[in-house]
């Protein structure tokens, strides 16, 4: 086969006139295809023999990074402070009152029921210890409607709306 | 040129121009209902039938196996004709193809409003209609390589293997793709279990846009191109070589569909590179095809037709850049499940295959009804919308897609999503919906021009066919 930039092959009378050059391949062409198939050949063999990657052992990493980022138990705080419990009344006037109602007190502004119970007459259900309430709050009680709040607030902001709930009244 | 023409089947040639235009504009209308359904709910309708979910296939469908399965029949049958200075093998078999094609489109018309699906991406007919589709292919291919074998020239033009790669391998992805055990007329299970049923239908999906919507089309651009510019081909050799790079690497694609799911890490891998591979055979493509316009770029300011084919193969080039990056783990872990997927799409339907099959159709509708275009003008404006629709587009869908990657990974510095709940992802991105739309708006009013275009210009007056031919240089 001829190779010479700017020859006609020939072809012409066979592809209904159109006629073809044989000219060379781009140089750049050539050394990107090389490039992408070295690429190719170098990925496989460190991601799975060097780096000994995976999605599960990218999946393991991941989990024990955001279990070492995690706040550890015992650095919750055990105590219901009135510093928590004023950091809490925010929060709690965001995500609980369409429930427990305005004053947490399971009725809302027109007097009706709601459909979370009283937090302040000194009635627990669930238990009315400090760590109960954080407890409770961050596991919900899906049957009843308390949706699982731990993923959505998080620990910390829990320990300030459980105080706030804690201190409202009736907590043990 | 020739000593004595040929009587070639052109009769066959209109048939399939007038559906592509036909149901190119239908699938697109459909494309921009769905597209204002997702910027504003009521255009739901509130009924079954018109909800996006039954709608989307029926666009996906339409515009893939409508418009461009009839805009590639019409463009092969025509090219290879007279690439083999041969009529086609057989005229009942040319109308039993014709006729048994629209016969599944509108099937699947009807089928896919009506909720009737086999629920994989691409492949959502129920199985009597894969039957029909299966046995109308065949019709086609025996058409097809029975012309191949009653040709009168020897040499078999770059095109035909782009053909050819076409009918063979789309028999074998729908085959293996449909087998399902049929419980029912309208129901059935696939005979794949889990995974492999996955990994099954995206070697199928993947290649669908290799085969159907890539090899052929290149098949295309190098007899139309050159025949339309009226200059050589830039380099055999490149052809060759780029032609079997990309089939060869086509076909382990597939897997990149499911990165991050759960086939096992060395299919994703294999997946992957395969992909990455894949963008210097692709660029062969977009090389050969610019560097032919060498001489004849002072041409493309003036004729449509050459402005729709250097359109298209520059977003061939920037949408087979793009897929093999969003084929990379890291990339794909954002882009995976949002907008920017639906705009890489795209640029490849509306960009690449969109207006290569315009250029086509603007070289062969004067030409097989013998009748000068009826208005360049109307040509030019067509050009203008078509782009800067795809234009908006992509763009829109970039910034959208970009925005819900980040969005849905977002994590606030306790370890919790920064937006859980999904909806304010969704109304985030609802200004760049309408922009999709606006966008779709001006690729399909094209359309409707370039149809009313092709009315005038087959009702116009005939004109001896030699005045019709491009100079050759």
């Amino acid at each position: 086969m001829s190779n010479k930039p700017g020859q006609i092959l020939g072809h012409g009378a066979e592809n209904d006139g159109i006629e073809e050059y044989d000219n060379p391949l781009p140089t750049w062409w050539l050394g990107l295809f090389y490039f992408t198939i070295a690429w190719g050949v170098f990925y496989g063999v460190n991601y799975h023999f060097v780096a000994k990657t995976s999605q599960a052992i990218q999946y393991d990493a991941e989990v024990a990074a955001a279990a070492a980022a995690a706040p550890k138990q015992a650095e919750l705080p055990t105590v219901a402070t009135p510093e928590l419990a004023a950091a809490g009344k925010g929060i709690f006037e965001a995500n609980c009152v369409a429930c427990h109602g305005p004053e947490a007190k399971g009725v809302d502004a027109a007097g009706n029921k709601t459909a979370g119970p009283d937090l302040t007459d000194g009635q627990w259900i669930h238990g009315g210890t400090y760590a109960d309430i954080q407890k409770t709050i961050t596991v919900g009680v899906p049957d009843k409607g308390m949706i699982t709040w731990g993923p959505i607030l998080g620990a910390e902001k829990i320990s300030q709306v459980a105080a706030f709930v804690h201190n409202s009244g009736g907590g043990q | 040129m020739t000593e004595t023409k040929p009587n070639y089947d052109d009769a066959i040639v209109k048939k399939f121009i007038f559906a592509t235009v036909l149901w190119g504009a239908v699938g697109m209308l459909v494309g921009v209902i769905i597209a204002l359904q997702l910027a504003w709910w009521p255009a739901n309708l509130g009924l079954q039938w018109t909800s996006f979910g039954r709608l989307r296939p029926l666009h996906t469908n339409a515009v893939i196996f409508a418009f461009t399965g009839n805009a590639l029949f019409a463009g092969i049958y025509y090219s290879m004709q007279r690439l083999m200075k041969t009529r086609l093998f057989n005229d009942t078999l040319s109308n039993l193809h014709f006729w048994g094609w629209q016969l599944i489109i509108v099937s699947a018309a009807v089928s896919l409003p009506l909720g009737l699906t086999e629920g994989k991406e691409y492949a959502e007919l129920i199985w009597p209609i894969d039957i029909a589709i299966a046995l109308v292919w065949v019709v086609f291919a025996i058409n097809f390589f029975g012309t191949v074998a009653i040709r009168k020239v020897a040499h078999l033009y770059v095109s035909i293997w782009f053909y050819m790669s076409m009918v063979i391998t789309i028999t074998i992805l729908h085959v293996t793709n449909s087998l399902t055990m049929p419980a029912s007329l309208t129901k059935s299970y696939s005979i794949y279990p889990g995974i492999t049923d996955a990994l099954v239908q995206w070697w199928y999906g993947h290649n669908a846009v290799g085969f159907l919507l890539t090899t052929p089309i290149l098949g295309l651009m190098y007899y139309f191109l050159p025949r339309a510019s009226g200059k050589p081909v830039y380099s055999y050799r490149l052809s060759i070589i780029h032609f079997w790079a990309l089939v060869f690497l086509y076909i382990w694609a597939g897997p990149h569909h499911l990165l991050y799911s759960a086939l096992p890490d060395w299919a994703q891998t294999l997946g992957m590179v395969f992909s990455v591979m894949l963008i210097a055979p692709s660029w062969g493509g977009m090389l050969n095809g610019l560097l032919t316009l060498r001489g004849a770029w002072d041409r493309v300011r003036t004729d449509a037709m050459l402005k729709f084919f250097v359109v298209g193969i520059t977003f061939y080039g920037m949408s087979t850049f793009e897929g093999p990056m969003m084929s990379i783990r890291a990339v794909n872990s954002l882009s995976h499940y949002t907008d920017w997927t639906i705009g890489h799409v795209h640029s490849g339907a509306l960009g690449w295959v969109g207006m290569v099959t315009f250029g086509m159709l603007y070289y062969m509708t004067p030409r097989v009804w013998s009748r000068k275009l009826h208005s360049d003008g109307l040509a030019t404006a067509h050009f203008w919308l078509a782009t800067v629709g795809i234009v908006l587009y992509v763009v829109s869908m970039w910034v959208s897609g970009v925005t819900q990657g980040l969005m849905w990974r977002s994590i606030t510095a306790d370890g919790l999503l920064e937006y859980p709940n999904f909806v304010d992802t969704v109304t985030r991105l609802v200004p760049f919906y309408w922009i999709r739309l606006f966008g779709g708006l001006c690729y399909l009013t094209g359309v409707i021009l370039m149809a009313y275009n092709f009315i005038k210009t087959a009702s116009g007056p005939q004109v001896d066919a030699a005045s019709l031919e491009t100079a050759h240089v």
